[in-house]
């Protein structure tokens, strides 16, 4: 039994995933969630920032855990491999998602930082088009993926196998467009399950609402909802906004289309729209163009209150985490 | 454009509170040795706990 796991794991790591994507992303073109937004622009940005990674961040990453460490630390090859396996779960999936919130949440709240991150938020439409949309540079110095690197390195190398691919599999169901979590929101005797699920993981309501295009109007919050795998980072931090319900519109309000290979390669290549942030002479952070908040019409409101009989003391810590990043 | 005061304090604060999530883990994993006696850290022949080298470059598909 452990053998087929183990064998699960590996082959999601391997090829499973990537076929998962296209499995996905197949679904989602075939039922038409990407609307009419996918066009030739936006597609070459996907599929280039889909592809460019794997040409060029890979080798780096693989150059920095097979050559760099083992050249600069050699005796520290394999030293934590006494650490059994569920400690050693822990320690990397806490090292490496607590990491990549971090990196997340500053590209959101340091200026100087969000034209890095722009690109993955430009895409009007959610989905597995999207999902690996980002500036070459931002991928690049992804600063999980080598925290993680040297943690395999020290010899935790088997849990990092279960821990990544179980990352891979949250998050890309996150920025999914097909709505798997919606059940767990209509289906009354769901409630508790989905209490529990939408302040552990990422879900597509939660992260959508990250992607929306305006914030702040009771389903929206790019200001917040960082978290890639756990969704707890946001509740801990209180950088959490749960509603139930989707955006209705995603992207940046004022985003025009920028060229793929300005959006893929800023600050190398500059954009040519006037005004854009990508632009030569652009903002660093453009204000958004105001518009009345759209709500999807059959959904009812969200309030975490309505919980809490179940847990009160951990409702009463993500109610006020949301009060007071909507303040 | 600068970022804004309130802001850099509440990630301050967040970052110190960071630390101490990042090295729960590991307190409780000697936590738990302590508990039970146990010292594996010790023990010579300790079983590699590594996949093959493909793995020691975890490709990074994940985003925000």
């Amino acid at each position: 039994m452990i053998k087929f796991i183990e064998e699960m794991f590996r082959n999601l790591n391997t090829w499973g995933l990537t076929a998962l994507t296209f499995i996905l992303g197949f679904a989602e073109f075939s039922l038409g969630l990407y609307g009419k937004k996918w066009n030739k622009n936006e597609k070459f940005l996907d599929i280039a920032s889909y592809t460019a990674p794997k040409l060029i961040v890979g080798p780096a990453v693989a150059y920095f855990g097979l050559k760099f460490l083992p050249a600069a630390f050699p005796a520290l090859k394999g030293t934590l491999t006494w650490i059994p396996f569920t400690f050693g779960a822990l320690i990397i999936a806490i090292a490496d998602d607590l990491t990549q919130y971090w990196y997340h949440r500053l590209h959101h709240e340091i200026p100087w930082l969000w034209r890095f991150h722009r690109t993955h938020h430009s895409a009007p439409y959610m989905g597995m088009a999207m999902a690996s949309r980002q500036n070459i540079w931002y991928t690049f110095f992804f600063s999980q993926t080598y925290v993680t690197t040297i943690l395999v390195y020290l010899g935790l190398g088997y849990p990092a196998l279960f821990v990544k691919a179980l990352k891979s599999l949250i998050t890309k169901l996150a920025h999914s467009s097909i709505k798997w979590d919606k059940p767990f929101y209509e289906i009354k005797w769901l409630h508790p399950i989905a209490w529990v699920l939408e302040r552990t993981i990422s879900t597509p309501a939660t992260h959508h609402a990250h992607h929306a295009d305006v914030t702040d109007d009771g389903v929206g919050y790019y200001k917040g909802n960082f978290g890639n795998m756990f969704f707890f980072w946001d509740i801990i931090f209180g950088t959490a906004h749960i509603s139930r319900q989707y955006p209705k519109t995603y992207g940046i309000s004022h985003y025009e289309g920028d060229q793929w290979y300005a959006q893929l390669f800023w600050p190398v290549f500059k954009s040519k729209v006037e005004g854009s942030e990508l632009a030569a002479d652009g903002p660093v952070v453009r204000e958004d163009i105001v518009k009345q908040p759209v709500v999807e019409e059959e959904e009812e409101s969200y309030s975490p209150e309505e919980d809490l009989d179940l847990q009160p003391s951990l409702v009463a810590a993500s109610v006020t985490s949301v009060s007071v990043n909507n303040s | 454009m600068k970022t804004p005061k309130s802001t850099i304090q509440r990630i301050a604060k967040n970052a110190l509170l960071s630390l101490f999530i990042y090295a729960l883990p590991v307190i409780l994993m000697f936590i738990t040795f302590s508990i039970k006696g146990e010292r594996p850290w010790l023990k010579k022949d300790n079983k590699v706990n590594t996949v093959s080298g493909k793995n020691n470059s975890l490709k990074e598909e994940d985003n925000d």
